[in-house]
C-alpha cells in the first residue's frame, strides 16, 4: 500500500494580539492511498481547522503553522501558496459543510463549474467541461438539467451532491469531506454515504472524512482517528476501534451512541466540557473528564503506544504497551 | 421574469396614485384657496363665489374633482398655470431637461466613484486610504448640500473666477453648436460637482461594507480551495455579489436627489424642475404644483421600477419569487 | 446607592468600547456644554441689532463677524446650536413614538391593520418626503414648531418599518407565547415584551434621524420657508446668500456648526447601532 499522506506533529496555532489558542497540537498520523478515515470529534476539538490548515485555507496572517504534511513528496505546510495552488483540486479537493452556500447565488452552476475547470486545464471548451460534468452527475445521481440551474433551485441534499461531484472534476487523489452530511437529514445522508462509498469502488480515491457523527464514520470508513482538544487520542481500523476501544474517552463516545437493541433507559453522555485552548495543556487534554485519570495524566502528556494494524492510543493506561487484542 | 415586471408596475402605478391623492387631499386642506385669490379680497358676494365654483368645477365633491384632474392629466393636460397662464405642461416641459441633465449626470458620475472608491477602500480595509476616505466620505455626509454649493461658489466663482455661478447659459451671449454646449458645461461643472460630493458618501459605505461582507461568503472559500487566484475571484465573484446592494440604493436614493437637486437648482439659480416648484409654492400657483408632483412622483417610481428590473436581472433569486 | 454606582461604571465601559459612541458621547457634552452655558459663552447679544454693520472677521470685537444687520455672527452661532438641538430632539421623539406605536401595533397584530400600514409606509419611504415637508410648511405657516411637527410626522415610517420588522421576530419568540399562555392580554404583551425589546434599532436610527431633522431644518430655512423671527443656523445661510460674495463668512461658519452638530449625531448614532446590535458588537451580548 502506497503512503499518500504523513502528518509528523503537525501543529496549528491561532495567534492575535491578546492571545493564542493552540487549536491543534502534535498531531501525527499516516493515511495510505484507498483508505477513507474518519476524523472524529466534538464540535471544537480542532477536526476542520487541521483540514483548513493541510490545504492552507486559513488566514496566514493570524496563523502559525508548524510541523510536517508530507504528500507525495510535498510538505504541505511549508511549499509556497503558489505551488499549493497546482495542488489544489488536482490533487486535493474539498467537500464543504454548508453545501447551499458553496457556490455564488448569481451564477449558473455550470458557469461556475467552467470557471473552476479553468484554473488548472484553461484550454478546456465549454462542450468538453460540460460532458465531464454530466459524467460526474450521474455518479452521483443528478440529472442534467442541474448543470443549467441556479444553485437557489436546488434543494440542500441536491447541492450537497452538486459539490461532491465538483470535487471531483480533476480525479483528485484525495479527497476531505469536512461536515459534508452534517447539515442533511439522515435519511438523505445515508443515501450519499452510499453513492461516495460506491464510487469508492470504481475510483482510485482516498477520503478523509470529517464529521461529529460516530455512525457516520462506521459506516463509510475503514479508519479512524479520535480527535479531542486538538490531539489525536487513538487511531486504528474501524473495525478495531468500534469492537474494542480502548482510550476513555473513545468507550465514552462509542457508548452515548443509543443502542438499536433492547430498551433505552437513559442516554449516555460525557461530563464536562472541552478544556480552553488558550492555555498549554500540560498532560493528557482528556483528563478532567476522565473516569480512569491518575495523577500522571494530569503532569505528563501520554505517549503514543503503537499496536499491530497501524492502531495507535495516546494513553497512560496503556504504558505496558503492545497488547494484544 | 415577466410576470415580475407586471406585479411591480402595477405596484407602481397605485403607489404614485396614492401619492399624488395625498398631496391633491392636501392642497384642498391647505388655508386659501384659488378662489379668493380670483376674487380679491374686497368682494364678497355669494352668488359671485358659487359661479366660479361651478365654473372651476370647484362644488363637486373631492373625490370627483380628484378623478377628473387624473383624467385630464392622462391626456397630457396638467391645468393652467395661474401665474403664468400658460399651460403647465409646457412649462414642466421646458424645465425637465435641465434637472435631468444635472440629476443623471451627478448621480451617475457618484455611483461610480462612490462605488469605486469603497471597494478599494474594502480590499485595503484599515489602511490609509481606508481611514483618510472613510473620514472624508463621513463629513461630506453632513454637509448641507446649498451650503457647500455657496462654498464652491466663493472659491471657484468670486475667489478663482474660473466658473461661472449661475444659470445653464450665458444669457448675453449667443453661442450655437459646440460652443452652446461648453458653455453649458462650463456652467455645469459647479452644481453638478455640489451634488456629486453629496452623494458619494452613500455609495462608499455601502459599496464597502458589500465587499467587506461577501468576501466572507461560504462560496469564497469554495473558490480558493480550487486554487483560483484572487483576480478572477475578484472580479468575478465578489463583484458580482457586493453589485447588488449598490444597485438597491441608487434605487432609494432617487427620492433624496430631487431634494439635492432642488436647492443646487435655488443655489445656482439653474432653470429646472426645482426652481419651477418653489416659485409656484411661494406663490400658491396650485396648478402647477400639483402638476409638477405629480410629474415628480411618476419620474420616482419609474425609476425605482426600472432600479427593481435591473436588480432581478442580476439577482435570480428575486426572479423566482 | 453601590448598584448604581456600578451601572454607571459599566455603562461608561460600553460607551468606551466602541470609538464612535465614544466621540459622539463626548461630542453630545460638547454640544449640552454650549447650550447650557450659551448666555456666558456670547460676546453679544445674538438678537440685537447693532450698529456694527457686516464687519469683518475679528473687526469691531466680533470674533467672526456680524451680518447686515448689525448681529454677531459669533453669537449668533452659539444661541444657533439650542435651536438646532431643539429641532433635532423633538422631531426625532415625534418621529420615533410614531414609529414605535404604529410599526409595533402593525408587526404585532400583523392582519388587515399590518397591510395598510406597510402600505403607507412603502408610499413614504417612495415619496420625495422633502418636498412633502416643503408643502405642509408652505401651505400652514412656517413657525419653528411647525417645521418640528411636521418633521416628525413626515419621517416616522422609517421607524415603523425597523420596529415592525422587531414585533415580527419577537411575537415568536417563546417568551412572549409563554406570557399569551399565561393569560396575559394583547396590549400588554405589547407594552412589556415587544416594544422594550424591539426599541434599538429604532434608538440609533431616531438619533441619525436627528441630523437629518437638523439638515432638514436648514433646508426649508435656506428656501425661505424657515422661521425668521428665532435663530437658527440654516436662517443664518440663508440670509447670508445675498452677501455670499461681500460678506462670506455670514453663511459659511454656520455652515461649518451644522457639519459639526450632524457628524456628532452621526456618530452618536452609529455608535449606538454597534453596540445595540449584538452582530456587530465586538464582544456579543
Amino acid at each position: 500500500m502506497d503512503r499518500i499522506l504523513e502528518l509528523k506533529d503537525v501543529c496549528v496555532t491561532y495567534s492575535n494580539k491578546e492571545k493564542r489558542v493552540y487549536a491543534v497540537k502534535n498531531v501525527t498520523l499516516s493515511l495510505d492511498m484507498g483508505d477513507s478515515l474518519g476524523i472524529v470529534g466534538e464540535s471544537g476539538s480542532g477536526k476542520s481547522t487541521l483540514a483548513m490548515a493541510l490545504l492552507r485555507l486559513h488566514d496566514e496572517s493570524s496563523t502559525i503553522l508548524s510541523g510536517n504534511a508530507d504528500f507525495m513528496g510535498r510538505d504541505l505546510i511549508s511549499i509556497p501558496q503558489e505551488e499549493m495552488n497546482e495542488l489544489r483540486w488536482k490533487e486535493i479537493s474539498v467537500v464543504f459543510q454548508k453545501a447551499m452556500n458553496s457556490l455564488s447565488p448569481v451564477h449558473r452552476i455550470g458557469a461556475q463549474v467552467e470557471d473552476i475547470y479553468h484554473v488548472h486545464e484553461p484550454k478546456a471548451t465549454s462542450d468538453q467541461i460540460k460532458e465531464r460534468m454530466v459524467e460526474l452527475l450521474k455518479l452521483v445521481n443528478l440529472p442534467e438539467r442541474v448543470y443549467r440551474l441556479y444553485p437557489h433551485e436546488l434543494s440542500g441534499g441536491m447541492m450537497q451532491r452538486v459539490a461532491i461531484a465538483i470535487s471531483l472534476l480533476h480525479s483528485p487523489k484525495l479527497i476531505i469531506f469536512d461536515e459534508a452530511t452534517t447539515a442533511l437529514d439522515v435519511v438523505t445522508q445515508g443515501q450519499i454515504l452510499n453513492e461516495v462509498v460506491q464510487m469508492e469502488k470504481t475510483m482510485n480515491m482516498t477520503r478523509i472524512m470529517i464529521t461529529h457523527d460516530m455512525s457516520v464514520v462506521a459506516a463509510s470508513c475503514n479508519k479512524v482517528a479520535v480527535m479531542y482538544a486538538g490531539e489525536i487520542l487513538e487511531m486504528g481500523m474501524v473495525t478495531d476501534v468500534f469492537k474494542n476501544p480502548l482510550h476513555p474517552y473513545t468507550k465514552g463516545l462509542i457508548s452515548s451512541l443509543p443502542s438499536l437493541f433492547g430498551t433505552n433507559d437513559s442516554l449516555h453522555a460525557i461530563a464536562g466540557n472541552l478544556p480552553d485552548l488558550s492555555q498549554e495543556i500540560i498532560g493528557c487534554p482528556y483528563a478532567p473528564r476522565c473516569g480512569n485519570a491518575s495523577e500522571k495524566c494530569f503532569s505528563a502528556k501520554p505517549k503514543h503506544v503503537s499496536f499491530d494494524n497501524g492502531r495507535f492510543v495516546a494513553c497512560w493506561l496503556y504504558e505496558g504497551g503492545g497488547r494484544d487484542e | 421574469m415577466g410576470k415580475y415586471i407586471i406585479k411591480r408596475t402595477i405596484s407602481g402605478f397605485i403607489t404614485v396614485i396614492l401619492v399624488f391623492a395625498m398631496n391633491f387631499f392636501l392642497f384642498k386642506m391647505a388655508p386659501g384657496d384659488p378662489i379668493t385669490t380670483l376674487m380679491g379680497t374686497k368682494a364678497t358676494s355669494k352668488a359671485m363665489r358659487h359661479a366660479l365654483e361651478v365654473k372651476y368645477g370647484l362644488d363637486k365633491p373631492l373625490i370627483v374633482q380628484f378623478i377628473s384632474y387624473l383624467r385630464t392629466a392622462a391626456h397630457g393636460d396638467l391645468g393652467i398655470s395661474i401665474i403664468y397662464n400658460r399651460p403647465v405642461a409646457d412649462m414642466i416641459g421646458e424645465k425637465v431637461g435641465a434637472t435631468l441633465l444635472l440629476c443623471l449626470t451627478a448621480a451617475i458620475i457618484a455611483l461610480v466613484i462612490g462605488t469605486a472608491m469603497g471597494i478599494h477602500a474594502a480590499r485595503k480595509e484599515g489602511g490609509v486610504y481606508d481611514v483618510i476616505a472613510s473620514g472624508t466620505t463621513y463629513a461630506f455626509n453632513s454637509v448641507p448640500s446649498f451650503w457647500l454649493g455657496l462654498m464652491l461658489i466663493i472659491i471657484f466663482s468670486s475667489g478663482l473666477k474660473w466658473l461661472p455661478s449661475y444659470g445653464m447659459v450665458d444669457n448675453r451671449a449667443d453661442y450655437t453648436g459646440m460652443a452652446y454646449v461648453m458653455d453649458i458645461i462650463m456652467h455645469m461643472i459647479l452644481p453638478t460637482l455640489t451634488l456629486t460630493l453629496i452623494l458619494i458618501p452613500q455609495y462608499f459605505r455601502i459599496a464597502k461594507s458589500s465587499v467587506l461582507q461577501v468576501t466572507n461568503e461560504d462560496f469564497i472559500m469554495t473558490f480558493k480551495a480550487v486554487g483560483m487566484n484572487n483576480k478572477t475571484i475578484f472580479n468575478r465573484y465578489i463583484f458580482r455579489n457586493a453589485i447588488l446592494p449598490t444597485v438597491t440604493i441608487f434605487g432609494i436614493s432617487v427620492a433624496y436627489l430631487i431634494t439635492g437637486v432642488t436647492l443646487i437648482e435655488i443655489v445656482f439659480a439653474w432653470p429646472g424642475m426645482g426652481r419651477l416648484m418653489m416659485t409656484a409654492i411661494t406663490q400658491r400657483d396650485y396648478p402647477t404644483l400639483m402638476g409638477s408632483y405629480l410629474i415628480m412622483a411618476i419620474s420616482v417610481a419609474v425609476a425605482m421600477l426600472l432600479v427593481d428590473i435591473v436588480y432581478a436581472l442580476l439577482d435570480p433569486r428575486i426572479r423566482y419569487e | 446607592m453601590k448598584e448604581l454606582k456600578k451601572k454607571i461604571i459599566s455603562v461608561c465601559k460600553v460607551i468606551a468600547s466602541d470609538h464612535q459612541l465614544l466621540a459622539g458621547v463626548i461630542g453630545l457634552l460638547f454640544i449640552f456644554f454650549i447650550i447650557i452655558f450659551a448666555p456666558l459663552l456670547v460676546t453679544d447679544n445674538p438678537y440685537h441689532y447693532g450698529d456694527d454693520i457686516l464687519f469683518r472677521v475679528g473687526q469691531g470685537g466680533h470674533i467672526l463677524g456680524t451680518n447686515h444687520m448689525g448681529q454677531d455672527i459669533y453669537s449668533m452661532l452659539i444661541y444657533g446650536m439650542r435651536t438646532s438641538f431643539k429641532v433635532a430632539v423633538i422631531s426625532a421623539l415625534i418621529s420615533g413614538i410614531l414609529g414605535v406605536v404604529i410599526g409595533g401595533i402593525a408587526g404585532f397584530f400583523g392582519g388587515k391593520v399590518d397591510i395598510i400600514v406597510s402600505e403607507i409606509i412603502n408610499v413614504f419611504m417612495m415619496l420625495p418626503t422633502f418636498f412633502l415637508i416643503l408643502l405642509i410648511v408652505a401651505l400652514f405657516g412656517n413657525s419653528i414648531y411647525n417645521v418640528m411637527v411636521v418633521i416628525g410626522i413626515t419621517t416616522w415610517p422609517s421607524n415603523a418599518k425597523l420596529m415592525r420588522a422587531e414585533a415580527l421576530t419577537l411575537k415568536q419568540r417563546t417568551f412572549v407565547k409563554s406570557a399569551e399562555a399565561m393569560g396575559e392580554s394583547k396590549s400588554q404583551r405589547l407594552n412589556k415584551y415587544i416594544i422594550p425589546n424591539g426599541i434599538f434599532p429604532v434608538v440609533s436610527n431616531t438619533t441619525m434621524g436627528m441630523s437629518n431633522a437638523i439638515l432638514t431644518e436648514a433646508g426649508l430655512s435656506f428656501l425661505g420657508l424657515g422661521d425668521a423671527t428665532i435663530i437658527s443656523w440654516g436662517q443664518m445661510i440663508y440670509t447670508g446668500k445675498q452677501y455670499i460674495t461681500t460678506a462670506w463668512w455670514i453663511s459659511t461658519y454656520a455652515g461649518f456648526a451644522i457639519i459639526i452638530t450632524v457628524i456628532i449625531f452621526y456618530l452618536l448614532g452609529d455608535g449606538l447601532n454597534h453596540v445595540l446590535d449584538p452582530k456587530y458588537s465586538k464582544q456579543g451580548r
